[in-house]
């Protein structure tokens, strides 16, 4: 957070990105290494969602200091993938054996997962207005 | 009678809630954070490190958690998570620092209770 503007909602989107990038990322890793077969398609899917979180913190940081291009991007893609991810969870229940992080629009973290795009959507909103 | 990690894992996710209400609280009155808030949250760190002092008993033992990678990975999360939140909030005192407190204290009451769960 050294970039950025100093103070401001994005903190607060920070903070759980980075943490999002932890759980996910972690729960992904160790899920591809000690149980692939278990549920392969679920397992690279989380780790996908990682991948997302460790690009959308970075977008945001981009964007608190003034740099949206990325960010407005990255919020879509995640939204994207999130709403993708839930819908084949409930349609193509073969490949989901096991969650993903996204499973269910993310039932598994309090659907955090699932406002969190939308939240730095409209934070990105008022950051971008003139 | 529950055993001593649980009780421990009960007393931290209470006080960890009371941590991320009372952050929210002072970060949507957009006050500055204040110095007892910085206090309380270290406090939930001590705890923190008691439980997970606790929570290495299972590891030397013969009932092992069944996944001990997810289980090691839980017991350094809880640790780790509420140091690095305060240092990217030190010398920021803006409301919006309390909400990164907020956050951190409910992560960590999750990570307790994972932690718990896979013991």
């Amino acid at each position: 957070m050294t970039d950025g503007a100093r103070s401001g909602p994005h903190q607060v989107l920070l903070a759980l990105y980075a943490l999002f990038t932890l759980a996910a990322g972690a729960r992904s890793i160790v899920q591809l290494t000690t149980q692939y077969d278990d549920a392969p398609v679920a397992y690279w899917l989380s780790l996908g969602a990682a991948v997302t979180y460790a690009l959308g913190w970075y977008a945001i940081r981009e964007a608190s200091a003034g740099r949206t291009g990325f960010a407005s991007v990255m919020l879509w893609v995640e939204l994207g993938g999130v709403v993708t991810v839930g819908t084949l969870s409930l349609v193509v229940r073969d490949w989901f054996p096991e969650p993903s992080v996204w499973s269910d629009y993310g039932i598994g973290y309090g659907f955090v997962p699932a406002v969190l795009p939308v939240a730095g959507l409209l934070w990105l909103r008022r950051q971008t207005a003139p | 009678m529950p055993s001593v990690s649980t009780q421990i894992t009960w007393i931290v996710v209470g006080y960890a809630v009371l941590v991320a209400v009372l952050a929210a609280v002072s970060a949507a009155r957009g006050s500055e954070r204040a110095a007892w808030l910085d206090q309380m949250a270290w406090m939930l760190e001590l705890l923190l490190v008691v439980r997970a002092l606790a929570g290495l008993g299972p590891l030397l033992g013969d009932d092992r958690p069944d996944s001990t990678s997810t289980y090691v990975g839980y017991l350094f999360a809880s640790v780790l998570v509420l140091p690095i939140a305060m240092r990217s909030v030190q010398g920021d005192r803006a409301a919006w620092s309390s909400g990164v407190v907020a956050v951190a204290a409910v992560a960590v009451g999750v990570l307790a209770v994972r932690l718990q769960m896979t013991a």
